[in-house]
């Protein structure tokens, strides 16, 4: 059980800057997920915690002891790889007594504690199975089995689940979840699927180009968006150009576009006759009849068993993704109203 | 301390060995051998002292010795045609083939480099020799009367070199054969080419890197091979590099055996540069 | 047609490539006294003249002691070399490659010429066996570290990082994961080593110290004046035992070794 803390952690790889000076404090038994696109540093992190990089400057800390000087073999964390990394050469039972034996723990103990993890991944009849044998998620469990053998102080995933398939992926995310809760233990989970960092974690971390674009929980990422950047990395979103029209006494404003004059939360740089970017989800939006809403025609669709994509261009010409269930179905071509509540509009930033 | 720097500093450890033991006992030998070229010869010392380019004035002057060094090049580029001939349908059947038999097959391809050279020229000594297994079988077949000249001269040379070097052809061009997608050739026999423009037009130039490296393999050791032309050829035929050892060996000229060495390196060498040219690709240079 | 003309073709080259070997072979079972073809009949005649041969058996002694320690060097060398060279090397990885490749690149005779003058110019001369063992170390390298390169590249080091994570230090790291994943490759290298070694002719010949004999050496000086099939015999041996060590290599150490 530990509380990790990162300061001002920087990393350059000769000239170019990994990571630029990002602070985070993960509270003790927290599942924190770092998300961005490939090259945004996410895994640069990742080693860093680990002891595999050395940062450039600031400092990492584990319940308040600063391990910037401690080598990656003396840190006492647990690690799954992408690849998963499990050696070839021995059983799992193999792979999973090595930490043990490097912490010189007695036979018996090492037995029973590799027994309870392996039920605990439900791989108790694999023991002697060499990692050759075992299925892509099979070895998945393997990797986290070792990584959580040795009890570590924290565990750390590097995009585990990117080399399965897409049902076992999903699966393999309430697993890890489940098992993360019932240990306790502090994680810190390395990915670029927008929706494995939503489902998984307590909070999620959105990182791009090296900086912290947003810090908090998976509704706060997706619901109240800090900027363009990351509206658009964490599902779809429609992005209107807005213009303010009056900044109200209760911290709100008005902004008028294809939608009329609606009424959002005011932000920085706001001003009567300033453009902004406005942003709302496509699920926010319903599909009602033209007179009940903001008239538009239905431009394409596409089925997608569970929901229904459309496409619904307004009497401007702008182009309104929207996202229903198929119960409501409607024809290309087709006059309806695009019905948006009051609440689901989320200003982004002053463009002009 | 920056931690990056000394893992840095450690790792250098690892290649200390290997460095030290190359610049000392193969760099600096090499720049010997220059120096030596310069040295006066020596009157019943291998030099004396002093420095004279006395040593390449001789090579120059002496028809014997130009025409020997163009012989050898001549034996290095005939027994590289040969190997590439006769290795590349090897190559591409080892590097394509699916039988059992590749494993088989492989092990014979690797065997030459298993067995000492000088067993290897011995076994051809057995083989092309005036009493040997070639010409006791044509007379007793009555196609010749007379041996057939097989030993002591230019072919023996050949055929023997030629056998020695294989697998140096063989093992690259297969390399580059089994880096080529097969689902290219399927790509081009889609697109309408005959097997002969497939081979022409895809997989030749494909495998152009590994013919490039095997070639050149080929004729670097060609013309520095010694005991195979030494035992097939005898006091008849001489190579530049049977000459340059008897010099340094029987006659204890060191500096002239090695400007004759030399001289034999650096022709060599501009071939092997004027090829790599002419058979540079464009496509790898990306 | 053409695919069964392909096929020949394959087959006769196959059979040039064995032939030189496999005629020793049979010569050395001649019972005549002088090498010819077909054989005079079979004996072990020539065996019998060899294996009394003081001189041919403290030349085999010879090679296969110095094969031995050249065999235990360049394994070590060209095994850290090659960590260096695909883990460490960086920018300048090719250059590492270039030189740790440059004794096979360059012509044998003039590396061993150059050793030779070498040694004399700094006075150590050939008086003892250690020129003859820095040549053959030099001269085997780029067999070792080609194949525990091969090796290594497919070596992932994302397991020294598990290997990490998981608590092992420097040491652990090597010989409980490193060491046994590249074990294929450090083996192969060593094999060849051995077998160049116990080959290598031109190297030998101009660095021996004086009245030392190497079995390659031997044979030669052998076959410059004599013609009886005893060279067959002792060729045969030596075939056999190259053999020998390839079948007893691959059989106790060439452990199967479990990939993904």
């Amino acid at each position: 059980m530990t509380e990790v803390s990162i300061e001002r952690l920087t990393m350059d790889y000769g000239v170019h800057r990994a990571v630029d000076g990002i602070s985070l404090r993960i509270r003790n038994g927290e599942f924190i997920s770092l998300l961005g696109p490939s090259g945004c540093g996410k895994t640069t992190t990742l080693k860093v915690i680990a002891g595999f990089e050395h940062a450039s400057s600031g400092a990492i800390r584990f319940d308040g002891n600063d391990v910037m000087q401690v080598p990656a073999e003396k840190r006492d964390i647990g690690m799954v790889f992408q690849n998963y990394a499990l050696f070839p050469h021995m059983t799992v039972a193999g792979n999973l007594a090595f930490g043990l034996e490097m912490r010189k723990l007695p036979k018996a103990e090492m037995q029973s504690r590799i027994a309870k993890v392996l039920e605990m991944v439900q791989l108790s009849s694999h023991a002697d199975r060499y990692p050759n044998q075992l299925s892509g998620g099979q070895q998945q469990r393997v990797a986290l089995a070792r990584a959580l053998v040795i009890e570590p102080k924290i565990l750390l995933l590097d995009e585990p689940l990117a080399n399965l398939d897409a049902k076992l992926r999903e699966e393999m995310r309430v697993f890890i979840r489940e098992i993360q809760r019932r240990v306790g233990i502090t994680t810190v989970y390395v990915t670029h699927d927008q929706a494995e960092a939503m489902t998984m974690s307590d909070r999620v971390v959105v990182m791009f180009g090296g900086k912290i674009a947003q810090m908090g929980t998976p509704a706060e990422i997706y619901d109240q968006p800090a900027s363009v950047e990351v509206a658009k990395f964490v599902g779809q979103v429609n992005l209107l150009r807005m213009k303010v029209e009056a900044i109200t006494g209760d911290g709100g404003m008005d902004v008028s576009g294809p939608f009329g004059v609606i009424k959002v939360k005011s932000i920085e740089g706001a001003a009567p006759g300033r453009a902004v970017t406005v942003a709302v989800r496509p699920e926010a939006i319903d599909l009602v009849s033209p007179s009940e809403g903001q008239a538009a025609t239905i431009a394409s669709s596409y089925y997608s068993g569970s929901l229904m994509d459309y496409r619904a261009r307004l009497a401007d010409g702008t182009l309104i993704d929207v996202q229903t269930f198929p119960r409501q179905r409607f024809a290309d071509g087709e006059a309806v109203g695009l019905s948006i509540p009051a609440d689901r509009w989320w200003p982004l930033e002053v463009t002009a | 301390m920056n931690p990056l720097a000394s893992k840095k500093r450690a790792s250098l450890l690892l290649i200390a060995p290997a460095a030290l033991l190359i610049f000392f006992f193969l760099v600096l030998p090499y720049l010997t051998i220059v120096v030596m070229s310069f040295r006066v010869p020596g009157d019943g010392t291998p030099y004396a002292p002093g420095f004279t380019t006395g040593n390449y004035l001789h090579f120059f002057s002496d028809s014997f010795f130009l025409q020997q060094t163009f012989n050898t090049l001549m034996i290095g580029a005939i027994c590289t045609l040969v190997c590439l001939v006769l290795g590349f349908p090897v190559a591409w059947q080892l590097a394509r083939g699916n039988s059992r038999l590749r494993g088989i097959a492989y092990g014979i391809v690797l065997s030459p480099l298993l067995v000492g050279i000088v067993i290897r020229s011995y076994g051809w000594t057995i083989i092309l020799g005036n009493n040997g297994m070639i010409n006791r079988t044509l007379i007793s077949m009555g196609l010749v009367d007379r041996p057939v000249g097989l030993m002591y001269n230019t072919l023996g040379i050949v055929i023997a070199l030629s056998h020695v070097f294989l697998p140096f052809m063989i093992l690259p061009v297969m390399a580059a054969i089994q880096g080529i997608d097969p689902s290219l050739e399927s790509a081009a026999r889609s697109l309408g080419a005959s097997r002969a423009t497939i081979f022409r037009r895809i997989i030749l130039p494909l495998s152009m890197p590994g013919i490039q490296a095997g070639c050149i393999l080929t004729f670097v050791l060609s013309l520095s091979a010694y005991v195979t032309p030494a035992l097939i050829g005898g006091s008849k035929v001489k190579t530049m590099a049977v000459t340059v050892v008897d010099t340094l060996v029987d006659t204890f000229q060191w500096p002239f055996g090695s400007a004759l060495a030399l001289m034999l390196a650096v022709t060599g060498a501009v071939i092997v540069v004027i090829f790599a040219r002419m058979t540079r690709m464009k496509w790898k240079a990306a | 047609m053409s695919k069964t003309f392909f096929t020949i073709f394959c087959l006769l080259i196959y059979a040039f490539l064995l032939a030189p070997i496999v005629v020793v072979v049979l010569a050395s079972f001649n019972s005549g006294a002088f090498l010819t073809f077909p054989p005079q009949g079979l004996s072990l005649r020539w065996y019998v003249v060899f294996f009394h041969n003081e001189v041919f058996w403290r030349a085999i002694k010879t090679s296969l002691w110095i094969a031995a320690v050249t065999t235990v060097i360049s394994s070590i060398i060209g095994t850290m070399a090659a960590i260096y060279h695909v883990q460490f090397a960086g920018k300048l990885k090719e250059t590492v490659r270039v030189a740790m490749m440059a004794p096979l690149l360059l012509p044998e005779v003039l590396t061993a010429i150059a050793l030779l003058f070498f040694v004399y110019t700094i006075g150590i001369g050939t008086q003892t066996v250690l020129p003859l063992i820095i040549g053959h170390v030099l001269i085997t390298l780029p067999f070792v570290f080609i194949n525990v390169s091969a090796s290594l590249e497919s070596y992932d080091v994302s397991w020294t990082m598990a290997a990490r994570s998981l608590g092992a230090g420097p040491f652990t790291r090597f010989w409980r994961i490193m060491l046994p994943l590249i074990k294929p490759g450090v083996i192969g290298g060593a094999l060849f080593a051995f077998i160049i070694s116990f080959d290598v002719f031109t190297i030998s010949f101009m660095l021996k110290s004086v009245g030392m004999s190497t079995l390659p050496i031997q044979l030669y000086d052998y076959l410059r004046t004599n013609f009886t099939p005893e060279a067959a015999a002792v060729s045969s041996l030596s075939v056999f035992l190259t053999l020998l060590v390839v079948v007893v290599t691959e059989k106790f150490l060439g452990l199967k070794i479990h990939r993904f």
